[in-house]
C-alpha cells in the first residue's frame, strides 16, 4: 500500500474551476489518510508545474500521484512521463478525470459537482494505494512484413519497405498484379495509362531480392500475434510450368481452341474470356494463367503449349512475419437491377464499363451493342450519398472520373455529347480543372435532389431520361441519350473474408476500420495489423499511395527495431484456480488465449503479444482466475468502495 | 417540360456568345447585378436558358433588353464565362428573332452577307447618281428625298411590324392580361426610356459613358431634325446651321471614342465585339464626320466642284438606313424602349 502519495487538482483555467470547489476539494483531500501533499494548481499541464510536481515527488519522497483533471485521453501520456522523470513507475500514476466527466457534465449544479469530483478523486487515491510498479512487456519481433494486394497500394508499399531492409511478402489473389488501377487507362494529372504506372512499379518489385511475389495467393489462418505472425498461404496454380518460355503465337492458338467461356470481370462483363487468359498482353506476370475455377481440364491447349500443366494443385505455404499490411482495394458498386434502367435497357451501363468500352472502342466510332452513341448521360451517385438503404457516404473519385471520362470521350470521338446529370460536382483540389475543360468542351450539367431523382425510360433510339433540374428554377428537363452512364462508387470487397480470419474492425460504411481517422489513420486496432488504399475508404490511386506510405513508415518503425514494447496491463491467469472451461477463449475478441497443459493440468494462458487488456475475458470466468493488472478486482473494489462511501 | 437543345449554343455562337458552356452557377452575376431584382433575376437565368438551349423561355424573355451591359457580371465571373456579352449575344438574337424579314439573323451570323448588302447599296446609290448624270442638284434633292422615304419606309415596313411581333412574343403569347388603362400610362415611362435610358445610370460606375451614350442620342436626334427636316424646308437659320456644325462634331467625337475603347479592349463591355458592333459605331461617326464635312463644303460653296464628297456621305447615310437601322444594332433604341413598356405593362397586370 503507497502511503506518501501526492494529489493535484488542476482549475483547468476555469474550465474546472468554475464549477468545482477546487479549494475546498483540496482542504478535504489533504486530510485523507495516505496523501502527504494535496495542491490545487491553474493548468497541471504547463511546464512549470510539471516542473513542481518533479520536485514534489523528489524532495518529498513521493511513492505515488493522482492528478484530478482531465481526461486521460488526453494527458495520461504527459503525466506518466512526469512520473518518469521524477523516478517514480509511471503505472504508480492515476488520473482522475474530473473535467469531462464532472465540470463541464454538471455544470448546473456546482455543489453535486464538487462532491462528485472529491468521491472520483477519494476513489482515485485508493487505487493508486493498490497500485503496482509495472514495467512494458519486450517482445521480439521479426522484419518481415506481409502486404495483401499487389495493387498501386501494395506494390509502393512493398518497395518502400524493402528500400529501409525489411523483408516483403507480396501477396495477390488475381493472377495478375495491378489491381483496379490496371482497368483505368488515361489517369488525371499525369495522362499516363494505368498500364504503364502498373508496369513501373511491377518491374520495381522484382528488382528486388527482398521482395517476394505470390499471385494467386490468399490467407488461409493467421496465429500468432504482434512481430510474430504464423500465416497459412494458399497459392492457386497457374497451369504453366515454371521457367519456361512462352512463345505467344502458341499462346494465341490456345485461347482460340479453349472451349470454356465466362464472364470477364476485367471488362466488367461487356466481353467474354476464356479459361486461358491474359486481360491484356503487356500483364504481368508475363505468363498467362488458366482459371481453375473454369478449366474443364479438356486438353485442348496442352495439344498446342506443351508448356501448359493442368496437373499443378494448390500449394499451401507457411509464412513468419511481423507485421501485416492490408491493400485489398475496393468494388464498383453494382446497381440494383431496374436502378436506373440498369440490366432492364440495353443501353444502361456504369462508369467502369465505360473506361473498358473506350478501351475496346476503335477510334473513329463509339458503339455499344452494336450502336453507335453520339448522346451520353452521366447519373452521379449512384450508390453514394443515400439517405436510405444504400451507402451514405461519398465516394469522393466519380465525380472526378466521369468528368475525366467525358473529356477523354469527347478527345477521342469529336461528335460525342456529354450530359452530366449531378448532386453537386465536387472535383476537389486540381480535378476542378477537369470540370471547367469539360464545361468548356460543352457538356451540359443538371442537379437535382435526391428526393426527386431522374427517371430513365426506354426510348426509340435508346432512352429518355427526365430531371427536375434545380439549376433551372426545378423545371422538369428533358433528354434524350443513347447511352447512360450509371457513375457508380466504391464499395467494400465482396469477398471481405480476410477481415474476419485477421479481425480487422469493420466500420459502418463496411469499410476496414482504422483507430483514429485523424491521429492514427493507418493502424488498426489489432497491433500490427495496417491498413491502406481503398480497402479503408473511396480513394483516388494518389490518396491509397499517400496512405500506403505512411502506413509503410509505421510498419517498419515497429518492427525494424527487432524488439517491441507492448502495454503491461495484460489479462493474467491465475493458474492454481484456473479450471479450463474455454468460456474467455469465446468471448476473446484478440484471439489471445490458448489451452496449454501445465503439471498435468489444463489451463488457459494468455499470448501476450495479442492481448490488448480489454477485461472481456475477466467477468465469465467461472472461477474468477483472471486479474487485468492495472486493473485488479482489489483495485476497483477499493475505487467502488471510495466512491459510495 | 422542356428538352434540351445542344445545339442552341452553337447557333448563340455565331451571335457573339463567347465560353458561356463555362457557367457552373453559381449566381455570381446574378448578385453582383444592380439591375437584377427578386422578380426580374439575371444574368444567370438566361445563361441557363442559353446553356440548355431552352429557344422559347428567351424568346418570350424581355430580360435581356433590361441589361445595360455595365459588366460586372463578366468582371466577378469565377469561370469567365462573359454573362454580359451573352445578355448583348442575346439581344441580337432577339432582334433576329422580332424581325419578320429574317434579314437580321443573316446580317447578323454571316459576314459575306454584310459585305455583299453593303456594296449593294453603294452601287445602287452610285447607279442612281449615274442615271443622274452625277448633277450636284438633282443629286442633293434625290439625298432629301431619299431621307424621307428611307426613314417612313423602314418605320412602317420593318420596324413596327417587328415592334409588333415582340410584343406578341413577350405579352400576348405569354397571355399576360394588360388592363387597357396601362397601356396610355406606359407611354410617358416608354418615351423617357428611349430618350433618356435612364435605367443605365442604376449601374455602377456608369454614369460617364451614360453621359456619352445620352449625348450620342440626343446629337443623332438633332442632326436627323437638322439635315432631314429643316434642309427639306430649305431653311437659311443661322442657328440651325450652327446646330448642324455642333451635332455633327459630337457625334464623330463621342463615337470616337467608342471605337477606341472597342480597339483598346479598355472596358469589360468592350472586350468582345462582334461585327455589327463595329459596323454601328463606325457608320455613326463615318455619319457624324461626313455630314460635318459636307455642311462645310455647302458653306463655303465648294461642294459643286466635289460633288463626289456628298456622294460618299449619301453612300454611309443609304447604308446607315437600309441595313443598319432596321436590321442592325440601331434597333435595340427602340427594342430597349419597348421592352421597359412592356414590362411595366407585365407588372401592372399583376
Amino acid at each position: 500500500m503507497k502511503n506518501k502519495i501526492g494529489v493535484y487538482i488542476c482549475h483547468c483555467g476555469s474550465n474546472i474551476s468554475d464549477y468545482v470547489d477546487v479549494k475546498k476539494l483540496n482542504e478535504i483531500t489533504a486530510k485523507i489518510e495516505g496523501v502527504n501533499i494535496a495542491k490545487d494548481t491553474m493548468f497541471a499541464c504547463a511546464d512549470s508545474t510539471q516542473k513542481e510536481i518533479i520536485d514534489d515527488i523528489k524532495s518529498n519522497e513521493l511513492d505515488s500521484i493522482v492528478i484530478a483533471s482531465c481526461s486521460p485521453k488526453l494527458h495520461l501520456e504527459t503525466f506518466r512521463n512526469v512520473a518518469i522523470r521524477a523516478g517514480l513507475n509511471p503505472y504508480n500514476y492515476v488520473q482522475v478525470n474530473i473535467r469531462e466527466q464532472c465540470s463541464w457534465a454538471h455544470s448546473d449544479d456546482k455543489k453535486g459537482a464538487t462532491l462528485k469530483a472529491l468521491q472520483l478523486v477519494k476513489a482515485g487515491i485508493e487505487r493508486v494505494k493498490r497500485s503496482q510498479a509495472l514495467e512494458p512487456i519486450e517482445i521480439s519481433s521479426r522484419n518481415v512484413v506481409l502486404i495483401v494486394g499487389a495493387g498501386v497500394a501494395g506494390m509502393r508499399s512493398a518497395i518502400e519497405l524493402a528500400d529501409m531492409g525489411t523483408e516483403v511478402y507480396l501477396i495477390e489473389r488475381e493472377y495478375f498484379v495491378g489491381g483496379r488501377t490496371s482497368q483505368w487507362n488515361t489517369l488525371f494529372t499525369t495522362d499516363e495509362t494505368g498500364e504503364q504506372v502498373i508496369k513501373r512499379l511491377y518491374k520495381k518489385v522484382i528488382s528486388y531480392k527482398s521482395i517476394t511475389l505470390f499471385t494467386g495467393a490468399e490467407i488461409v489462418s493467421k496465429s500468432g500475434g504482434i512481430g510474430k505472425f504464423d500465416i497459412k498461404l494458399k497459392i492457386k496454380p497457374r497451369h504453366i510450368k515454371p521457367n519456361c518460355e512462352l512463345d505467344w503465337k502458341k499462346f494465341d492458338k490456345a485461347v482460340s481452341v479453349c472451349p470454356i467461356e465466362v464472364e470477364d470481370e476485367f471488362n466488367f462483363g461487356l466481353t467474354k474470356r476464356k479459361a486461358i487468359f491474359m486481360n491484356y498482353k503487356s500483364e504481368f506476370p508475363q505468363i498467362p494463367a488458366i482459371d481453375t475455377e473454369n478449366c474443364n481440364r479438356c486438353g485442348e491447349c496442352v495439344k498446342i503449349c506443351p508448356e501448359i500443366d493442368l496437373d499443378q494443385k494448390d500449394e499451401i505455404l507457411n509464412i513468419k512475419v511481423g507485421a501485416i499490411l492490408l491493400t485489398t482495394g475496393a468494388d464498383p458498386y453494382e446497381p440494383k437491377k431496374d436502378e436506373y434502367g440498369y440490366k432492364t435497357l440495353d443501353n444502361v451501363i456504369t462508369l467502369q464499363q465505360l473506361k473498358r468500352l473506350i478501351e475496346l472502342n476503335d477510334d473513329k466510332n463509339l458503339s455499344y451493342k452494336g450502336k453507335k452513341i453520339k448522346d451520353v448521360a452521366f447519373i452521379y451517385c449512384v450508390g453514394s450519398r443515400q439517405e436510405e438503404g444504400g451507402n451514405t457516404y461519398c465516394s469522393r473519385y466519380c465525380c472526378t472520373s466521369a468528368i475525366h471520362s467525358a473529356i477523354l470521350l469527347k478527345n477521342k470521338y469529336r461528335d460525342i455529347r456529354n450530359y452530366h446529370i449531378n448532386r453537386g460536382i465536387r472535383t476537389y483540389g486540381k480535378q476542378e480543372l477537369l470540370y471547367k475543360e469539360s464545361s468548356e468542351n460543352g457538356d451540359i450539367y443538371l442537379q437535382f435532389f435526391e428526393d426527386k431523382i431522374p427517371t430513365v425510360e426506354k426510348s426509340k433510339n435508346g432512352a429518355t431520361i427526365k430531371v427536375i433540374d434545380i439549376l433551372t428554377t426545378n423545371r422538369e428537363i428533358e433528354l434524350e441519350a443513347d447511352l447512360v452512364v450509371l457513375v457508380t462508387g466504391m464499395v467494400p470487397r465482396k469477398d471481405n473474408t480476410i477481415a474476419g480470419i485477421l479481425k480487422v474492425p469493420i466500420g459502418r460504411d463496411k469499410f476496414f476500420n482504422e483507430i483514429h481517422p485523424k491521429l492514427r489513420p493507418v493502424e488498426t486496432v489489432i497491433d500490427a495489423v495496417y491498413i491502406a488504399g481503398a480497402c479503408q475508404a473511396p480513394r483516388t490511386i494518389r490518396e491509397s499511395i499517400d496512405s500506403a506510405l505512411s502506413a509503410t513508415a509505421k510498419a517498419n518503425s515497429l518492427i525494424s527495431k527487432g524488439k517491441i514494447d507492448l502495454e503491461p496491463t495484460l489479462a493474467q491467469i491465475d493458474t492454481s484456480t484456473c479450471e479450463w472451461c474455454g468460456k474467455c477463449v469465446d468471448v476473446c475478441p484478440y484471439s489471445a488465449i490458448k489451452k496449454v497443459e501445465k503439471e498435468g493440468k489444463q489451463i488457459a494462458e494468455i499470448i501476450e503479444s495479442n492481448c490488448k487488456g480489454c477485461g472481456m475475458c475477466m467477468p465469465v470466468c467461472p472461477s474468477n482466475s483472471i486479474q487485468l493488472i492495472g486493473y485488479t478486482d482489489t483495485e476497483i473494489e477499493s475505487m467502488i468502495e471510495a466512491l459510495i462511501s | 417540360m422542356s428538352k434540351i437543345n445542344p445545339e442552341f449554343t452553337n447557333e448563340l455562337k455565331k451571335f457573339g456568345a463567347v465560353n458561356i458552356n463555362a457557367c457552373y452557377n453559381c449566381g455570381n452575376c446574378t448578385a453582383v447585378c444592380s439591375l437584377s431584382t427578386e422578380d426580374n433575376s439575371f444574368p444567370r437565368m438566361m445563361l441557363r436558358a442559353s446553356v440548355l438551349g431552352l429557344d422559347t423561355k428567351i424568346e418570350t424573355s424581355l430580360d435581356p433588353w433590361l441589361c445595360y451591359y455595365c459588366g460586372e457580371c463578366s468582371e466577378t465571373c469565377p469561370r469567365e464565362a462573359n454573362p454580359g456579352e451573352l445578355m448583348m449575344t442575346l439581344r441580337r438574337w432577339l432582334t433576329a428573332k422580332y424581325d419578320w424579314t429574317g434579314l437580321s439573323g443573316l446580317l447578323y451570323t454571316s459576314i459575306p452577307a454584310l459585305i455583299i448588302g453593303f456594296i449593294l447599296v453603294a452601287i445602287a446609290i452610285i447607279g442612281v447618281g449615274y442615271t443622274m448624270q452625277f448633277n450636284v442638284e438633282s443629286i442633293m434633292e434625290f439625298g432629301h428625298d431619299f431621307e424621307m422615304f428611307a426613314i417612313m419606309g423602314v418605320f412602317s415596313l420593318i420596324l413596327v411590324p417587328n415592334i409588333i411581333r415582340m410584343f406578341w412574343f413577350t405579352v400576348l403569347k405569354e397571355k399576360i392580361k394588360v388592363p387597357l388603362i396601362s397601356y396610355i400610362k406606359g407611354v410617358w415611362d416608354l418615351i423617357l426610356h428611349m430618350f433618356t435610358q435612364k435605367n443605365a445610370l442604376t449601374c455602377e460606375n456608369n454614369t460617364f459613358r451614360w453621359f456619352e451614350h445620352f449625348l450620342i442620342v440626343i446629337g443623332y436626334l438633332l442632326l436627323l431634325f437638322t439635315t432631314v427636316f429643316l434642309n427639306w424646308f430649305e431653311t437659311e437659320n443661322t442657328f440651325v446651321i450652327w446646330l448642324g456644325y455642333i451635332v455633327g462634331a459630337i457625334i464623330f467625337v463621342f463615337t470616337f471614342d467608342f471605337i477606341l475603347s472597342r480597339i483598346k479592349k479598355s472596358k469589360e463591355l468592350s472586350k468582345f465585339s462582334h461585327p455589327s458592333d463595329w459596323l454601328f459605331v463606325i457608320w455613326l461617326f463615318l455619319m457624324g464626320l461626313s455630314a460635318f464635312i459636307v455642311r462645310i463644303f455647302i458653306d463655303t460653296d465648294l461642294i459643286d466642284s466635289n460633288i463626289w464628297l456628298y456622294f460618299v456621305h449619301l453612300i454611309i447615310l443609304a447604308q446607315w438606313a437600309l441595313l443598319i437601322v432596321p436590321f442592325g444594332k440601331w434597333t435595340h433604341f427602340l427594342y430597349r424602349s419597348f421592352a421597359m413598356y412592356f414590362k411595366k405593362l407585365e407588372e401592372d397586370s399583376k
